[in-house]
């Protein structure tokens, strides 16, 4: 017993020295917050954001001319829906939060919206890709920045039917993910003229693919689109080749990974796929980013949403520079952003507050590399895909 | 650790009772109050260092023993105290809507631990799919209000609902013991968050949405005025999640009191000796196993209208572990220590996101003090007294 008031007194203390002294500004302090999933499976891409979105406040810090010092929030959703209600409760019912750059999971998200609204808590989405988050209520606190499952597939579909091919087969896997890439792809390619012979779903961990594409080869299409991760991707391509079926293979932002170029070797030659953002060392402001992220030392790398969490916590203190730390005033600033540039390209939110023309940036693999579209060989004519397109 | 023995429920009340009992709820509102409130990891620390340190004392001296006989002579009183004692926190938080969450939150967890500790303490069934039935609960009441079927009839459905599917679980778990029924049960709690994830009528992966829960008229989603003041929606699910705990306690209490609890402990602690004697192994299993799973659907149901949102990954094998950990360190077989086991588990992470991704090892560090020098958990379970004591 004697030893338990020992330890729970030296925790205690413990805690006590832990707590962080409160540093003095000479300006005002405004809050605002970051939430992401920091612990869990998907941690990485949330540690990545939070960086992200670090990098920018501690920017906006040193700059002498900024009216406001901000201060961030971090906290951690667990990408769980009942947790991400708590967190966003937490955020909502603290007045002195005045907006938030929140959530990378799309359940998540989803489930927040809600309670953002209730409490009037202007914030901008940093990662989650379902639809349903901006154009599934009228709130005007929701805004997003990162692109959704829906520009991807409109850019997609353009792309390929511009190239002159006519018949297709859609392969998902039966995670929102690849369901989401499904219903859209099929949307956008319907109309712009595309036929699709067949559309099949397939388990995240499926192995053997050869029922289905024995399919595939009698029904011979131009293309085999495929909605979903890197592992499926590599088996699906690697089977279609032993049974012989020459279609072209596009994917989506899921296989635009180098492991994908690794494991397939030669095979990945000429794969389509697009991911939502501009390749970022291409943008203005990219290298900039990519730039002192690295100069802050973070023990993660910002991941592939990274960028996005950094644009919208820079919105978030544009708004509150210009119209002071308000909730309803930010709201309403944010609503106005039009065109505004970003390391990701414009920022323009429709009347959902999502933004109109998030950049999708279409990939071919040329030579072991994922190759922009518009710099390859393939789209200068020098080379051809299959089906000679 | 000598394991105490249960307070005489027999000896005379006394007078001092009444004050005593007064004393030591509003001793804890006022820490809990404080606990919920405070975002400083300063005074949260100095926090749970008193509370260690009250706890050791009130163990070590006569406090712990005396206030135990006050309630156990007074079993009504000591309800009815607590009670009071939350609406007074309720009522200090009412617009604070983040610490009433919490609050709800947690009372709603005591109300499904409960029905845990029902099959798990009282009968000796291992349940590793407590998340599963706090999920059929939390989809039924789900499914139905999109219906437009009545809240009410809709939450007690998910309760029935969970104890009819778990009256079909408990056909495999009669069939095996220990380790093996335990397998059974995580198979299950797998298979319904797998199910959840395919199955698009129930929402798939991204889950439901449903709507706050509308009682005869009173929307519960909806800020309370009382005279001009107005206080947080929360405040109605306070209410409703108190009601369902103490109810939960008072029938958790009242069964292991019963011939049913005698019953249960023989079950648990001999099975052959139990069937020997003529108890029907097999009933008391279900009348336990479907007593605590209506307890978990019932929490479930108003667990998800509250949170206005449910999804697969809220009812996962991990969330049926944190159900089963409340239990292990409140101690297996004791209702009353479900309570600060499902503060420390719940709240306690969330206090800690300052630090953001090391909390759980933090957390995990203060789990493992408290289990390592209170193995039995905070607040054992009492050995039964059958007879009175002496005097």
């Amino acid at each position: 017993m004697q030893r338990f008031l020992v330890t729970a007194c030296t925790l205690a203390f413990a805690c006590v020295a832990a707590m962080s002294p409160t540093a003095l500004h000479a300006k005002e302090t405004v809050k605002i917050v970051f939430i992401g999933p920091l612990t869990g499976g998907n941690a990485a891409l949330g540690l990545g954001g939070r960086n992200s979105a670090d990098l920018a406040v501690q920017l906006h810090n040193a700059d002498a001319k900024a009216k406001y010092t901000f201060d961030m929030v971090k906290l951690d959703d667990q990408c769980k829906p009942d947790i991400g209600v708590q967190v966003a409760t937490k955020a909502g019912a603290d007045n002195g939060i005045i907006a938030g750059v929140t959530h990378y999971c799309s359940a998540v998200a989803i489930a927040t919206v809600d309670t953002y609204h209730k409490f009037g808590l202007p914030v901008i989405v940093w990662g989650a890709v379902l639809p349903a988050i901006t154009y599934g209520n009228d709130y005007p606190e929701i805004h997003r920045v990162n692109g959704t499952m829906i520009n991807q597939n409109e850019v997609n579909a353009k792309l390929v039917t511009g190239l002159g091919y006519k018949t297709w087969v859609i392969i998902h896997d039966t995670t929102d993910y690849g369901k989401g890439h499904d219903e859209y792809f099929t949307k956008f390619l319907t109309q712009d003229g595309g036929k699709i012979l067949a559309d099949f779903g397939v388990g995240a961990d499926q192995q053997d693919f050869t029922a289905i594409l024995t399919k595939v080869k009698e029904l011979n299409p131009d293309v085999v689109y495929f909605g979903g991760l890197t592992p499926i991707g590599v088996r699906l391509r690697s089977q279609m080749d032993k049974l012989g079926i020459k279609s072209q293979f596009e994917g989506t932002s899921g296989i635009v990974s180098d492991s994908y170029i690794q494991a397939l070797g030669p095979l990945a030659e000429g794969t389509i796929a697009f991911i939502d953002g501009a390749p970022i060392d291409k943008l203005p402001g990219g290298k900039f980013f990519l730039d002192q992220y690295a100069a802050h030392k973070y023990g993660e790398p910002p991941e592939a949403y990274g960028p996005y969490a950094f644009v919208a916590a820079n919105l978030i203190m544009d708004a509150i520079e210009k119209v002071g730390p308000n909730r309803k005033a930010v709201t309403a600033e944010l609503a106005k952003t039009k065109d505004h540039q970003s390391i990701v390209g414009p920022i323009t939110f429709d009347a959902h507050g999502q933004n109109v023309v998030p950049i999708v940036t279409a990939y071919v693999v040329q030579d072991g590399k994922w190759v922009v579209w518009g710099d390859s060989d393939y789209a200068k004519g020098k080379r051809k895909l299959a089906g000679g397109k | 650790m000598r394991v105490p023995l249960e307070a005489d429920v027999r000896a005379p009340a006394r007078a001092s009772d009444l004050p005593v009992a007064a004393l030591g709820i509003a001793a804890v509102a006022a820490w809990l109050w404080a606990f919920l409130v405070t975002d400083r990891v300063a005074i949260l620390g100095a926090l749970l260092a008193v509370a260690a340190i009250a706890f050791v004392l009130a163990q070590r001296s006569a406090v712990a023993k005396r206030y135990g006989l006050a309630l156990a002579r007074r079993p009504r009183m000591g309800v009815a105290f607590a009670a009071i004692g939350v609406l007074a926190v309720a009522a200090a938080l009412h617009d604070q809507p983040y610490p009433l969450l919490m609050l709800c939150t947690v009372m709603l967890f005591v109300v499904a631990c409960i029905g845990l500790d029902i099959q798990t303490g009282y009968c000796g069934i291992v349940n590793f799919a407590g998340a599963a039935f706090f999920g059929t609960g939390a989809y039924t009441a789900a499914v139905l209000a999109k219906q437009g079927v009545p809240h009410l009839f809709g939450i007690v459905c998910g309760a029935i609902v969970a104890a009819l599917v778990g009256s079909l679980l408990i056909l495999p778990v009669l069939r095996t013991r220990g380790y093996y029924a335990a397998l059974v049960t995580i198979a299950f709690g797998i298979l319904f968050s797998t199910f959840l994830e395919v199955n698009n009528a129930l929402g798939g992966p991204q889950g439901l949405k449903l709507p706050g829960i509308d009682l005869f008229g009173w929307r519960f989603n909806r800020d309370v005025d009382i005279g001009g003041a107005s206080a947080s929606f929360y405040v109605n699910y306070v209410v409703l999640a108190l009601a369902l705990a103490l109810g939960a306690y008072v029938f958790s209490r009242r069964v292991d009191r019963s011939w049913i609890g005698l019953t249960f402990d023989a079950v648990r602690l001999d099975e052959t000796a139990a069937a020997a004697f003529g108890i029907g192994i097999a009933r008391a299993k279900i009348i336990a196993f479907t007593l605590g799973n209506f307890l978990c659907g019932l929490a479930g149901a108003v667990y998800a209208m509250m949170q206005g949102f449910i999804a697969p990954n809220n009812f996962t094998f991990g969330e049926s572990l944190i159900l089963v950990s409340i239990l292990i360190l409140g101690g297996i077989g004791n209702p009353l220590g479900i309570v600060p086991a499902a503060l420390i588990i719940i709240v306690v992470p969330q206090k800690l996101q300052f630090i953001q991704e090391y909390r759980f090892l933090l957390y995990g560090i203060l789990v493992v003090l408290i289990l390592l020098f209170r193995p039995e958990g905070l607040l054992p379970r009492p050995v039964r007294r059958y007879f009175p004591a002496p005097r």
